[in-house]
C-alpha cells in the first residue's frame, strides 16, 4: 500500500500555486475564475456607475448635468459593458470557477485556453471603457445601427467593433472550454442522467455561443471593412442596406439575452434543492426545456425589427415564435417553484435573492409576451416601457441569480462566510430599489417618452416619474454597494466556514476548508445526482484517497477523461501548467484588434507576428506532448491510455468545436450575400461584371486537391507511410497558396471594384475571408510537417494531424462553397 | 472500489439508440421548418412586390409544415416504443446510475421535446392562415 500521506504532499506540490508576481502566470480554474468573476464585477460597478450618471441627468427636466453628446456615450457604454463585459463573461467566470468541482474534474481540459480567455477579456474590457476618458467612446447606441454609426466621424464605432471581436474571442474560447468540460471530464459513473443541472445549462449554453456569436463576429467584420475601407455594406446609396446589420446583430443579440439568462438560472438549479433540502422536482422537465429554449432562442430576433417596415408576415413567424418560447421558460420557472413547495425551506440569504429573481423575472417575462405581440410592440417600441421590460428580465434573470450565486458560493470560493444581516438589508435595499427604479419606467413609456433622449421638457408631464426611477436608482446603488463592501472587507480573523456549509448534495461542495489546490483529493465513483447526500461513505473513500488518480507520480497535473453518455473512464488528460503564455499570447491579439482603430497597419501586423510566434510556441512545447509511457495506472486496478488522438480525444472536439462557430461565422458573410440578391432587382447589378466563372472553377478544383492532400497525409501517416506523408505535407500548403491566388483572380481580373457598389464589396468580404482561413491553413500543414521531422508527430501519435484534417474539412468546404456561389450563381440570373 | 447503488434498483433491458443527437431531432425540424418557412415568405414578398397575395406561400407553408408534423412523428414513434414501459411504472425521476436509465431518461427529454417542436412549428404556421398579402 502506497504511502498516503506521500501522495498527499506530492498532489500539493504537483498543484502549487506559482508564487510572487508569477501569480499572474496561474492557470488554474480555481484562479482563474476567481480573477475572471472580480473583473466582470469591477465592469459592472463602472457600468452602474455611467447609469448613476444617466439617471442624475434625468431626474429633472430640462437638466444640463452633461451634454448630449457625453449623454450618447454614457448610455451606449452602460449597455455595451452591462452585456459584454458583465452579463456574458460572469457565465464564463463562474462556470470556469465551479463546474470542474461540481463534475469531479481536478481541472478543466485547457487550463490555459481558460486563462488566454481571461487576458483577452480584461484587455478587451480595459480598452472599451477607457475610451469614455478620452471623449472617444461609442455613442450610437450598443446595437450601433448604422447609418448613424457608419456615418459619424468619431472612432467610438471602431473601437466598439474592434473591441468587441476581440471579447468574443474570450467568449468562443470559454464555449469550447466548458462544452469539452461537460461531456468529457465527468467523474466516472456520473451518467448524463445524473449530470448536475448546472452541467446541463453550461453545455446548452456553450451550443447556443457557438450559433449565436459568430453572426456578430461576421457582422464586424463587414462593418468594419465599410469603417476602414469605405466597402458599401451598409450604405444605401451604393447597393447596401443597413437591415443587414440589424439582422446579423440580433441574430447574435437575441439568442444572448438567453445565453444570459440560463447559466444564471441554472445557478437557480443548484442553490434551491439545497435549500429546499430535497432533490429537484422535474429533473428531466428543467433539461427539455433549457434545450427547447435554446432552440426557440434563435426563432427570436426579428422581434427587435417589427417597426422596420419588414412584411406583416415575417413579423407575424417571429411574433409567433417569441409566444412559443414562453412554454419551456414557464415550464422552469414552475420546477423551481414547485421544488420549493415540496421542500422545508432553510430561510438563509441566497434564498431571498433567489425567490427575488423569480418574482422579477416573472414580471420581466409577462411585459415580453405583451411585446412579442407585434401591434403593441408597434406602441411602445424604443419607449421606457422596453427599458423596463428589459431591465425586469436582465436583473431577474440574470442579475438577482447571479447575486444568489455569490452569496452561495462564497464560502466554496474563499472559506469565509457573508454576513447575514448585511446579506439581508443589501438585498432589501437592491430589491425595492430597482423596483422603485424600473416600475414606473413603464408608465414613463406609456406616456410616450423615448428611450436614449438626453432630457426633456417639463410640459411633458414625466417629471415626478423619472425622480422617482431616479431615486429607487440611487437605492439600489446604496444596496449593491453594502453587498460589494460585504464580499471584500477583510475577513481574516473570522472564522473558516464549516466544510459543505449549506449541506449541498452535490460535488463541488465535498471540498475541504481552506481549500486545497488540486480540487479533489481522490475522483470518486458517482452513484446518484446528490451524492453527499446519498452516498454517505463517499467523503472518506475521497479524503482517503481510495478513489482514482489518487496519486501524481510523475509530477504532472493530470485529470480523468470519461465517456458522453455514460463516462466510462477513457484516458488520464495531462492539463497545462502556469505560464505565461496565455498572457502573452492575448497581448499580441489585443495589438492585432487594437491598432487598427487609429489605422496603424504596421504595429497591426507586427502584433500578428507576435501573436502567432507566441501561439506556436505554445502549441509545439504544450499541446500533443508524446507520454513517457502508453499507459498509466489509476488505482482500482485499471489502466487508462495517457495519449488519445482523433474523435475521442478533447483536442479534436475542440477543434470541431471552434469550427463549428467558424462555420456559422462564414455562412452569415454567406447569408450577406443572399441577402443582397433578395433586395436587389438585377444581382448581380448591371453593369458589374464579375468575377466570372473560370477562375473560380480553378479555385474549386485546387481547393479539393489540397484538401484531399492533407486528408492523405493523416491516412498515410497513419498507414506508416511516413515520407509519403510529409510529401503530401509540403505539396498541400503549396496547393493552398494556389487557391487562395485563384480565388482572388476572379474578381482582380474582372475588375470588380469592392468601394463601387455592395456587391462586389461582399463578393471581396467573401474571398478575403476564405483566404484568411487558407493561410491559417497553411500554417497548420507546415506546422504538422515540421511536428513530423523533429518527431514530435509519428504514425502512432498523430493527434496534430487528426486536428489539422479536421480544420481542413471545413476550410475546404468554405473555399468550395465561395468558389461555387461567387463563380455559379450569377450564371443563373 | 464497487459501484454503489444509492437507490433501490430496477433492473431493465438496456435499449439502444438513443443519443444526444436524437435528443435534438426534434427541435432541429422546428428550426428547420421555422427557417424555411421564413425565408420563403421574405424572399417571396421581396420579389413579388407588398401588394402581391400570399396563397402561394401559404400552400407551400402548410406543406411544410406537415412534412414538420410527419418528421416528429417519426421521431415520436420512435421514442414511444421506450418510453412506454415506463409509463406503467410512475417512474419519472431517471436517477438510477445505469446505462439503461440515461436511455430511458433521454428518450423522455427527447419525447417532451418532440411535443414542444410540435406545438412550436403549428404557432410558426398560424400567421399565415390570417394573413392574405404581404403588406
Amino acid at each position: 500500500m502506497t504511502d498516503k500521506a506521500a501522495e498527499e504532499r506530492q498532489l500539493a506540490r504537483v498543484w502549487a500555486p506559482p508564487r510572487g508576481w508569477r501569480y499572474l502566470t496561474d492557470v488554474n480554474n480555481s484562479v482563474v475564475g476567481l480573477w475572471y468573476i472580480v473583473a466582470a464585477f469591477a465592469f459592472m460597478l463602472f457600468g452602474g456607475a455611467l447609469a448613476l450618471i444617466i439617471r442624475a441627468q434625468l431626474a429633472v427636466p430640462d437638466n444640463n448635468l452633461v451634454s448630449a453628446e457625453t449623454y450618447n456615450q454614457l448610455f451606449t457604454l452602460h449597455g455595451t459593458v452591462m452585456m459584454f463585459l458583465f452579463a456574458v463573461p460572469i457565465f464564463e467566470a463562474v462556470a470556469i470557477l465551479i463546474l470542474p468541482p461540481m463534475l469531479g474534474a481536478r481541472d478543466l481540459p485547457f487550463p490555459r485556453l481558460s486563462a488566454f480567455g481571461f487576458w483577452c477579456f480584461a484587455i478587451g474590457g480595459v480598452f472599451v471603457c477607457g475610451s469614455i476618458f478620452f471623449n472617444a467612446a461609442p455613442d450610437a447606441g450598443w446595437f450601433m445601427y448604422p447609418p448613424l454609426s457608419t456615418e459619424q466621424s468619431g472612432i467610438g464605432a471602431d473601437i466598439w467593433l474592434l473591441g468587441l471581436s476581440f471579447i468574443e474571442v474570450a467568449s468562443i474560447a470559454a464555449a469550447v472550454e466548458l462544452i469539452v468540460g461537460v461531456l468529457k471530464c465527468r467523474a466516472p459513473g456520473m451518467h448524463i442522467n445524473l449530470t448536475p443541472l448546472y452541467g446541463w445549462y453550461v453545455l446548452i449554453v456553450g451550443a447556443m455561443i457557438l450559433f449565436a456569436f459568430p453572426p456578430l463576429i461576421a457582422g464586424d467584420f463587414l462593418f468594419e471593412l465599410e469603417r476602414a475601407f469605405n466597402w458599401p455594406f451598409f450604405d444605401v446609396t451604393r447597393g447596401g442596406d443597413p437591415l443587414l446589420w440589424q439582422h446579423l446583430f440580433w441574430i447574435f443579440g437575441h439568442p444572448e439575452v438567453y445565453i444570459v439568462f440560463l447559466p444564471a438560472i441554472a445557478l437557480l438549479a443548484m442553490i434551491i434543492p439545497t435549500f429546499a433540502q430535497r432533490p429537484i422536482a422535474g429533473y428531466s422537465w428543467i433539461v427539455l426545456s433549457a434545450i427547447g429554449t435554446g432552440f426557440l432562442s434563435f426563432g427570436l430576433w426579428v422581434h427587435h425589427m417589427f417597426t422596420t417596415g419588414l412584411p406583416a408576415i415575417s413579423l407575424g413567424f417571429f411574433s409567433a415564435a417569441s409566444e412559443a418560447v414562453a412554454i419551456p421558460t414557464g415550464i422552469q420557472l414552475f420546477v423551481f417553484i414547485a421544488t420549493v413547495m415540496l421542500g422545508n425551506v432553510v430561510r438563509t440569504v441566497p434564498m431571498l435573492y433567489c425567490l427575488g429573481a423569480l418574482a422579477t423575472f416573472i414580471v420581466g417575462g409577462l411585459t415580453g409576451v405583451m411585446v412579442a405581440v407585434a401591434p403593441f410592440d408597434f406602441q411602445v417600441h424604443d419607449t421606457y416601457f422596453i427599458v423596463a421590460h428589459l431591465h425586469y428580465t436582465l436583473i431577474g434573470g440574470m442579475l438577482f441569480p447571479v447575486m444568489a450565486g455569490v452569496q452561495y458560493y462564497y464560502p466554496f470560493a474563499t472559506g469565509k462566510m457573508l454576513s447575514r444581516t448585511s446579506g439581508i438589508w443589501s438585498f432589501w435595499l437592491v430589491f425595492i430599489g430597482f423596483n422603485v427604479a424600473f416600475l414606473p419606467m413603464h408608465l414613463t413609456g406609456l406616456l410616450g417618452m423615448p428611450r436614449r433622449v438626453f432630457t426633456y421638457g417639463a410640459d411633458r408631464g414625466w417629471d415626478t416619474l423619472n425622480m422617482v426611477s431616479t431615486i429607487g436608482a440611487f437605492v439600489l446603488a446604496a444596496g449593491f454597494l453594502l453587498y460589494v463592501w460585504d464580499c471584500v472587507r477583510p475577513k481574516g480573523k473570522e472564522p473558516n466556514a464549516p466544510r459543505n456549509v449549506w449541506n449541498a448534495g452535490t460535488l463541488e461542495w465535498l471540498g475541504r476548508v481552506p481549500s486545497d489546490n488540486w480540487g479533489l483529493r481522490s475522483i470518486p465513483q458517482i452513484n446518484s445526482r446528490y451524492p453527499l447526500w446519498d452516498d454517505k461513505d463517499l467523503l472518506d473513500t475521497i479524503d482517503q484517497g481510495r478513489g482514482l488518480l489518487a496519486d501524481a507520480k510523475e509530477g504532472r497535473r493530470e485529470t480523468l477523461v470519461t465517456s458522453v453518455l455514460d463516462a466510462e473512464p477513457l484516458q488520464v488528460l495531462r492539463v497545462g501548467t502556469p505560464t505565461w503564455l496565455p498572457m502573452l499570447a492575448a497581448i499580441g491579439l489585443a495589438g492585432v484588434f487594437i491598432f487598427p482603430v487609429w489605422k496603424l497597419w504596421w504595429p497591426t501586423l507586427g502584433s500578428a507576428i507576435f501573436f502567432l510566434a507566441i501561439l506556436l510556441y505554445w502549441l509545439w512545447t504544450g499541446t500533443a506532448e508524446i507520454p513517457e509511457k502508453q499507459t498509466k495506472d489509476i488505482g482500482d486496478g485499471r489502466r487508462l491510455p495517457l495519449y488519445v488522438a482523433g474523435p475521442r480525444s478533447t483536442g479534436w472536439w475542440a477543434m470541431f468545436i471552434t469550427m463549428t462557430g467558424d462555420l456559422t461565422a462564414f455562412l452569415a458573410v454567406l447569408f450577406g450575400y443572399f441577402f443582397f440578391w433578395t433586395i436587389h432587382p438585377d444581382f448581380p447589378p448591371v453593369g458589374i461584371d464579375g468575377p466570372g466563372w473560370q477562375w473560380p472553377l480553378t479555385a474549386a478544383i485546387l481547393a479539393i486537391v489540397t484538401w484531399g492532400a492533407t486528408l492523405a497525409a493523416r491516412l498515410a501517416n497513419a498507414a506508416g507511410y511516413v515520407t509519403l506523408s510529409r510529401a503530401l505535407l509540403v505539396a498541400a500548403p503549396v496547393g493552398a497558396v494556389f487557391t487562395g491566388l485563384a480565388l482572388m483572380a476572379g474578381p482582380w481580373t474582372t475588375g470588380l471594384d469592392p468601394t463601387a457598389h455592395a456587391y462586389p464589396a461582399i463578393v471581396w468580404g467573401l474571398v478575403v475571408w476564405v483566404v484568411a482561413h487558407l493561410l491559417a491553413g497553411t500554417i497548420m500543414q507546415a506546422y504538422c510537417l515540421a511536428r513530423t521531422c523533429f518527431g514530435r508527430l509519428t504514425p502512432r501519435h498523430d493527434a496534430d494531424l487528426w486536428n489539422v484534417t479536421l480544420y481542413w474539412h471545413f476550410t475546404g468546404f468554405s473555399a468550395l462553397l465561395t468558389a461555387l456561389v461567387i463563380g455559379g450563381f450569377p450564371l443563373l440570373q | 472500489m464497487s459501484a454503489k447503488r444509492a437507490h433501490n434498483e430496477v433492473e431493465r433491458e438496456t435499449g439502444h439508440g438513443t443519443d444526444l443527437w436524437r435528443v435534438i431531432a426534434a427541435p432541429i425540424i422546428w428550426a428547420l421548418h421555422f427557417l424555411f418557412c421564413y425565408v420563403y415568405a421574405a424572399i417571396y414578398c421581396e420579389k413579388a412586390g407588398r401588394a402581391a397575395s400570399l396563397d402561394h406561400p401559404t400552400l407551400v407553408v402548410i406543406i411544410a409544415t406537415l412534412v414538420a408534423l410527419a418528421g416528429i412523428g417519426l421521431s415520436t414513434h420512435h421514442i414511444w416504443g421506450v418510453r412506454a414501459r415506463s409509463l406503467t411504472d410512475n417512474d419519472f425521476e431517471f436517477e438510477h446510475n445505469t446505462p439503461e436509465e440515461r436511455h430511458r431518461f433521454l428518450s423522455h427529454v427527447a419525447l417532451m421535446l418532440c411535443v414542444l417542436s410540435a406545438v412550436a412549428v403549428l404557432y410558426v404556421t398560424i400567421p399565415m392562415l390570417y394573413l392574405s398579402t404581404c403588406r
